[in-house]
């Protein structure tokens, strides 16, 4: 190991004492490095880990049954990050799996599914930062659960553009007879989920989030693409309908993101919502993981109708 | 036929035949008209890219790591590195060297390949239309060596109107000889009665050959066709698919304007609602 790393390990150890919240729950996950910064800000695998431990009750049923791709950061946030499908095969024997038939016919992937704290506590213990799942669930692969719009500001715009832009969706989708929910990326955007929980499949969320894409893009083509090409980003928001498939995968909510600080993707009400556009207040729409711990106590999961709510898309 | 590109020589550098050297410029005489299409995705017409990626893994590889590799035997490669190859590469020399010259019509047309004109740099006027007088006197074609880009052609260098031109050639290993194809050499009988009516019906046919005469048809009609889509006028080729989902498509589409227009005379009751004509 170099200097430097070992460096930073004594100089957050320092800090670590000052912190209270390092996950000392008896388990029989052993955990490696607790006191190892995975963030530039400083907030250690250990707190990371007591993170997702603390938040199982809420964040487990949104995991459940879905085919989970880890996104891990050996080295921290800012290091190089690898995507892993594959449920590593030092796994535990209690850690479940799923499979998942690939692109083509013949990979298949064997994805973790977690259902327990102690998984929770497994996969963050391998550094998995982010947590990425599909839309369906993995027993039936061409049912999407929800569809889901991935709000992308382009250079230029706003997270504040980008939740007027949720406002006006919001309604659009109201006129129609579909209630939507909404989170941030946990990075630059947002997420609009709009619940189905039926037999609708993927081929007509695709289409559908297409033409609503489309449709809005057409309407307001100076500040709204549905293009992925990069040259028609710049000062636009980019409405990402096409993670509406089942080979695809978004960030979780409530997952943390690998940034600078551990912030994550976060479920808001339409109020918030409102209430931050009105005060061009964007740090009032932001949770780390800290914040988001105080947040669940008071408001619950804000998320659990995207599992819960059963609607149709207008045929 | 066509005009000599006006633009830039792809090479320079001189002829070489006995003592005489001429500078000149190679210009390229032949454009091919190949339409170009794009692959898109079907869902929003973003242009798709093309990644290599390893199938052991399903990765992405990226252009540091991709070696080439010579397939000796099934699976097994000889790794050849860019520099093994410039070390043996031709040497970049800037003459096109006159080996031999002979009769035009003892080559057959398979050996050409590229044709390009010849233009005498201004210092090379005189030379350059002696040695073409020359040839078109003897009626005989140099046939020369040439290195362009790295790598080594045999050419054909001939006078063709007023200019020299330089046809790049195949070598002799690179063409395939006829004898290896199937079926051609049984033993059958031509009927004399037979072959004269052919040869009456060849002459009868017979003309002179004009070039301009033949159009490529095909190329033609998709230029067309394009040039109509872009006009915005539908081609209607796919009974089949213009009954059935794109109307269940334009009633959502329809639907959805209409409930995009209606949340702008709620919120934004400042900006008039622009709403377009039907889908």
């Amino acid at each position: 190991m170099s200097k430097v790393a070992r460096r930073t390990t004594k100089k957050t150890t320092a800090k670590l004492a000052a912190r209270p919240s390092v996950s000392t729950r008896a388990s029989k996950v052993p955990i490696s490095n607790p006191t190892k910064p995975l963030f530039p800000s400083g907030f250690t695998k250990g707190e990371m880990i007591d993170y997702y431990e603390r938040m199982a009750p809420i964040l487990l049923p949104h995991l459940r049954g879905r085919a989970l791709t880890l996104k891990r950061y050996p080295n921290g946030s800012d290091k190089l990050f690898f995507f892993e499908k594959n449920c590593p095969s030092h796994r535990p024997d209690w850690v479940e799996t799923v499979r998942v038939v690939g692109r083509s016919a013949d990979s298949t992937n064997d994805h973790c599914n977690i259902t327990t704290r102690d998984g929770l506590r497994w996969v963050a213990n391998l550094a998995a930062i982010e947590l990425h799942v599909p839309l369906g669930k993995a027993d039936k692969p061409d049912v999407a659960g929800a569809v889901a719009f991935d709000l992308d500001p382009g250079p230029g715009v706003s997270l504040i553009d980008c939740a007027r832009l949720g406002i006006r969706m919001r309604d659009m989708l109201a006129n129609i007879g579909l209630q939507c929910f909404a989170k941030t990326s946990g990075g630059k955007g947002f997420h609009l989920y709009v619940p189905l929980n039926g037999s609708t499949t993927f081929a007509q969320t695709k289409a559908f989030a297409n033409m609503v894409a489309v449709t809005l893009a057409k309407d307001d083509p100076q500040r709204i693409t549905a293009s992925m090409s990069k040259a028609d980003r710049p000062k636009r928001i980019f409405i990402d309908w096409s993670q509406n498939d089942r080979h695809k995968t978004t960030v979780c909510v409530y997952s943390i993101r690998a940034r600078q600080t551990p912030s994550v993707s976060s479920p808001l009400t339409w109020d918030e919502l409102e209430e931050a556009i009105a005060g061009k207040d964007e740090a009032s729409i932001r949770f780390d993981a800290g914040a988001m711990l105080k947040r669940v106590e008071r408001v619950g999961d804000l998320f659990k109708p995207v599992l819960t709510l059963k609607q149709k898309l207008p045929a | 036929m066509p005009k000599a590109s006006s633009a830039r020589p792809i090479w320079t550098g001189s002829i070489s035949f006995g003592l005489v050297t001429i500078p000149i410029k190679l210009y390229t005489a032949v454009r091919e008209h190949r339409i170009a299409f794009r692959s898109l995705h079907d869902q929003d017409q973003v242009p798709l890219k093309q990644k290599m990626v390893c199938p052991a893994d399903g990765k992405e590889v990226h252009p540091e790591h991709i070696v080439k590799g010579y397939e000796v035997e099934k699976d097994h490669f000889v790794i050849i590195q860019k520099s093994d190859l410039e070390a043996i590469a031709p040497k970049a020399s800037k003459a096109i060297e006159i080996q031999d010259f002979v009769d035009l019509d003892q080559i057959d047309p398979m050996y050409f390949d590229r044709p390009y004109y010849v233009a005498p740099k201004p210092e090379g006027a005189k030379p350059y239309k002696l040695l073409m007088e020359a040839m078109v006197k003897t009626k005989k074609v140099g046939i020369a060596s040439i290195v362009m880009h790295n790598k080594q052609y045999l050419a054909a260098l001939r006078p063709l109107d007023d200019a020299l031109c330089l046809e790049t050639m195949h070598f002799d290993d690179e063409v395939i000889p006829s004898n290896s194809l199937p079926d051609l050499h049984q033993k059958t009988k031509v009927d004399d009665r037979e072959l004269k009516i052919a040869q009456q019906l060849i002459e009868s046919l017979t003309t002179e050959f004009k070039p301009e005469k033949y159009k490529d048809e095909y190329r033609e009609r998709v230029m067309e066709l394009i040039e109509r889509k872009s006009k915005g006028q539908k081609i209607v080729n796919r009974p089949e698919r213009e009954s059935t989902t794109p109307r269940k498509a334009n009633d959502l589409i329809a639907a959805l304007e209409a409930s995009l227009a209606k949340t702008k005379t709620a919120i934004t009751a400042s900006r008039t609602p622009r709403r377009r004509k039907s889908a």
